[in-house]
């Protein structure tokens, strides 16, 4: 009895000229979404390779080690391809030296606003848009409409438990609707292939998942016209509601949800923030030149009633001890400076961190937010992308600071310049000995940080867990919905 | 004849569920869309009111104005771009002002909170765009094709009713019925706009008006094409589909890959090369001056103030050139830059407009100033106050700023400098686009979305012409 159901709804959904207009719809959008997805990896691509070569042709042109200054970049990722996420509203690259901060600017929308206009169009935008209307459109008369038709009453003249019925219903919409889009979705993996793009196995891992997420929720709103359908008793109704559900589910509530924690919880900007770490950093360096002041005046009072060649002899003596003095009030300066930095920003991030998961819990509330959440988490496109990337590149900073700061000092001096005023000798000047290159080639490159699929999949599985309620909630409904539905 | 159809089609549609339920939805929707835009606007002006603030604050204490280093300015927030975002979360709204220099602009709203990102905001444009036009698909669908399974074309025809009196009817009905009551809640938005205290110029108000009367055409030109392509089927269900496939790719498809496509077609001198270029020679110039100053010996005078007062005048000409040298490359770079992406810009556009509904987003951008100029006029006005500011310095310290070098004298003097006084400080002043500015551009688009009618009108007229009645 189920197979022969599951059979007949399944002729029914493939032979109907509804589904080849929507298959063929749904083909094409697929396919073009992954096309255009491709295109515009390999314009990151290029943009990133070309970005790192610049920024190590200017390491090599730069005269002193003095206030050395590179730019890291962000590393385009293949799942940016079905995913971009706010990959193109996040930074894509950080200034790397000793007296700013990381700060990711540049993104692409920021350099050519004309691509934020209209935005981006993915893989997962067709399936969390496209697919669960078609999934509606098809299913929204799943159970009314038969009853309309009669074809029901005639169905239940034969002793078919409602059960069966209903059981028989899900299955065979599922499997009408989800298998013949395998087919695009497989052109789509070739499509990739074909275009040479570097899959590695923990890629194909979180393409896996990402495909799964995406059953998930298609499969969600093919249960959810069927609960529809089955509460309602003219297919006209049900459509309605089952429009209205696809509006608010898909495109009101990720966003209302988002920005009622806008509201609700504010965090300070970013420019307030800075101009507060300027205000600290203003008074610690004025700090710094009262002590060099008073370490300047010991050290002429050190020196008071010595004649010419004794003060030359004494300062020459002198000269290494008071360099380190000067060298480590400045370092301690830097050091309070970045720290204040830190705790300022931690506790934006913090803040920040708080309102994110207040506009998240909001978002869930539909399906078509966790399916997002869960599919940038996979594709490391998430809000996550911002924070990983500026860790790394401070981490990275660290260790180029370090790095400068050595060379300085093997190759002696301090590079800049040195003026002197002084009441009895005068006015003088002297500037770094110039090198012709710097040499480079000892220099740590900058790594990317890795996208690993446990770290992401674990990232994604309470949002892929929500999905599969959600779609279980919505079985269990339509279930129980025809169990009381008046099948004459 | 024609004012008994269209009062036909005015009770027909008025007293419907569907309607009472839709219209509902819609007004929701757009009362939420000017709510949700006031209370937007309200933080961002709280934010944009601490920002300048701590600007200030990280001045105080300072005693010679040209140790001013980081005064920053803000792109500040406007209503209508709470309504209608268009870009303005994509663009810098911060610029660090050096009175000469590049001014980039950091910290946009998307890249700075990437969560608004993801999900992005509820604007009217957004409601207007998604929404309204469903809301048109949803009662053009099934009025040709719905009234022949009713039955009551048959019934109408039977009086002698020309065909093109029955369309025409059709659609002034619907039109009426549908868009008058939207004014509705509009209005209450509009005023709740005043009532929850976001202040609109009159010129704003102007705007606001030509952009719902955007929307207007905008749900006009889908009324259009859902009555034409209910009159090319006897089946309304098959007319839904058809429509619901246009409504995918007008509104969501074609918008995007025309401007990915046709926008990747152009290149573009990327900003990577450029800053590559400009770092390159900065650092040539600063060696070449580093040899200047090696040779600068002061005049022979026994008083160190004015030796370093002599090296601070040396020290600001020989930036002042620099930095001219310097402007002058940048600003060529720059404008080879715009002059590719404006090409880049009309070629992605024109081919978009094939949309009604990216001509509408167009529109209603231009008009509430959020459209892709919106950077360039900042950057204008960014660099319109990088002279005053400049100005300010070079009267209140005779040097232009960032060209001299702070001098610590260790003479042991007396008397304390007095700190500055930061509300001397001129106020960046950035104003929207009046509507004169506005309305040559969004005249472009508006007049496209009454030629999209007109010509969805005829193709209307041609369907009913040689539909089957019976």
């Amino acid at each position: 009895m189920l197979r022969t159901l599951i059979l007949k709804e399944l002729r029914a959904i493939l032979a109907s000229p509804k589904f080849a207009a929507t298959f063929g719809v749904c083909s094409i959008l697929i396919l073009l979404s992954v096309f255009i997805g491709i295109r515009e990896y390999r314009t990151t691509e290029s943009q990133y390779g070309e970005g790192i070569e610049l920024a190590a042709q200017n390491l090599r042109t730069q005269p002193s080690w003095m206030g050395l200054t590179t730019t890291t970049y962000r590393a385009p990722d293949p799942m940016q391809i079905f995913i971009p996420g706010v990959n193109n509203d996040v930074g894509r690259l950080s200034g790397i030296n000793g007296f700013e901060d990381v700060k990711l600017k540049n993104s692409i929308y920021a350099d050519d606003p004309i691509f934020a206009l209209f935005r981006s169009i993915d893989f997962s935008f067709i399936v969390q848009v496209v697919l669960s209307l078609f999934a509606i459109l098809f299913t929204y008369d799943a159970i009314n409409g038969e009853r309309e038709g009669g074809t029901l009453q005639l169905t239940f003249s034969n002793p078919v438990p409602r059960s069966t019925y209903i059981l028989a219903k899900l299955a065979g919409s599922w499997l009408g609707l989800v298998v013949p889009l395998l087919v695009p979705v497989l052109l789509a993996v070739l499509l990739v292939m074909l275009y040479g793009i570097p899959f590695a196995s923990g890629d194909w891992a979180r393409f896996g998942f990402f495909l799964l997420v995406s059953l998930l929720f298609f499969t969600f709103f093919i249960a959810l016209g069927v609960l529809i359908s089955a509460l309602t008793q003219r297919p006209a109704t049900s459509f309605l509601l089952s429009l209205a559900a696809w509006v608010t589910l898909v495109l009101i509530i990720p966003r209302l949800g988002v920005m009622a924690a806008g509201v609700a919880d504010p965090v300070p900007s970013v420019a307030e923030t800075e101009a507060e770490i300027d205000a600290f950093s203003k008074d610690r360096w004025d700090q710094q030149m009262k002590e060099m002041e008073a370490r300047w005046q010991t050290r002429q009072e050190a020196m008071k009633g010595m004649t010419k060649e004794e003060r030359g002899a004494y300062e020459q003596e002198k000269e290494k001890e008071w360099s380190a003095d000067d060298e480590a009030g400045r370092m301690s300066v830097q050091k309070d400076i970045d720290g204040f930095a830190v705790r300022v920003n931690e506790d934006q991030r913090n803040r920040k961190s708080h309102q994110e998961h207040l506009a998240f819990a909001l978002a869930r509330v539909s399906p078509a937010s966790a399916y997002q959440l869960a599919s940038m988490s996979l594709a490391g496109t998430g809000v996550s992308l911002k924070s990983r990337y500026e860790d790394a590149m401070r981490e990275y900073r660290t260790a180029f600071t370090r790095y400068v700061d050595r060379k300085q000092k093997e190759t002696g001096g301090q590079g800049g310049f040195r003026i002197t005023v002084d009441s009895q000798t005068g006015f003088h000047f002297s500037a770094p000995r110039e090198r012709g290159t710097l040499d480079v080639s000892d220099l740590p490159a900058f790594l990317a940080p890795v996208t690993r699929f446990d770290e992401t999949a674990s990232g994604a599985l309470i949002d892929a867990g929500l999905l599969a309620v959600f779609s279980i909630m919505a079985f269990a409904g339509a279930f129980l919905a025809f169990l009381r539905y008046d099948v004459r | 004849m024609l004012k008994l159809v269209i009062e036909k089609e005015l009770r027909d549609i008025l007293t419907s569920t569907k309607f009472t339920v839709s219209f509902g939805a819609c007004a929701a929707l757009i009362l939420l869309a000017f709510f949700m835009g006031a209370a937007g606007y309200k933080a961002d002006v709280a934010r944009y009111d601490a920002a300048r603030r701590e600007n200030l604050k990280q001045m105080e204490g300072l005693t010679d104005w040209i140790m001013v280093r980081n005064n920053r300015i803000f792109l500040p927030p406007r209503p209508l771009a709470s309504l209608v975002a268009g870009v303005s979360n994509d663009i810098g709204r911060t610029t660090e002002v050096h009175g000469r220099g590049e001014l980039p602009q950091d910290d946009t709203r998307y890249g700075e909170e990437p969560v608004f990102a993801m999900f992005r905001f509820l604007d009217l444009e957004f409601i207007f765009q998604t929404v309204l036009s469903l809301f048109a698909i949803l009662f053009a669908y099934d009025a040709i094709s719905g009234e022949k399974e009713r039955g009551t074309m048959r019934l109408s025809f039977a009086n002698p009713l020309p065909r093109h009196t029955f369309l025409a009817g059709k659609l002034i009905g619907s039109f009426i019925a549908l868009a008058v009551p939207l004014l509705v809640p509009i209005l209450i938005g509009c005023a709740a706009l005043s009532l929850l205290g976001v202040p609109l110029s009159a010129d704003e108000w102007a705007r606001l008006a030509l952009i719902v009367a955007a929307g207007i055409l905008y749900f006009g030109a889908f009324l259009t094409i859902g009555i034409a392509v209910s009159a090319m089927t006897a089946r309304s269900s098959n007319a839904f589909l058809a429509l619901l496939v246009f409504w995918i790719f007008a509104v969501l498809i074609l918008p995007r890959s025309a401007i990915l496509i046709a926008g990747r077609a152009i290149d573009v001198p990327s900003v990577d090369d450029i800053n590559a270029k400009k770092f390159r020679y900065s650092e040539q110039l600063f060696t070449e001056d580093r040899l200047k100053m090696s040779g600068f010996t002061p005049a022979k005078t026994a008083d160190m103030r004015k030796m370093v007062e002599e090296f601070q005048m040396f020290m600001g000409q020989i930036a002042d050139e620099r930095q001219k040298k310097m402007d002058e490359f940048s600003t060529r770079l720059n404008e080879e830059r715009a002059n590719r992406q404006a090409v880049q810009s009309a070629a992605a556009l024109g081919i978009a407009r094939v949309s009604p509904s990216a001509s509408f987003s167009l529109a209603a951008a231009t008009l509430a100033g959020t459209s892709v100029s919106m950077k360039d006029r900042y950057l204008e006005a960014a660099q319109g106050y990088q002279q005053t500011f400049g100005k300010f310095i070079l009267d209140k310290t005779g040097m232009n700023p960032g060209g001299g070098m702070v001098f610590r004298m260790r003479t042991g003097d007396a008397e304390k400098p007095k700190p500055i006084d930061t509300h001397e400080l001129p106020a960046f002043v950035f104003t929207p686009p009046v509507l004169a500015d506005v309305l040559p551009p969004a005249l472009t688009d508006l007049a496209l979305l009454v030629l999209y009618i007109m010509v969805f009108f005829a193709v209307a007229h041609a369907a009913f012409r040689r539909y089957d009645l019976r």
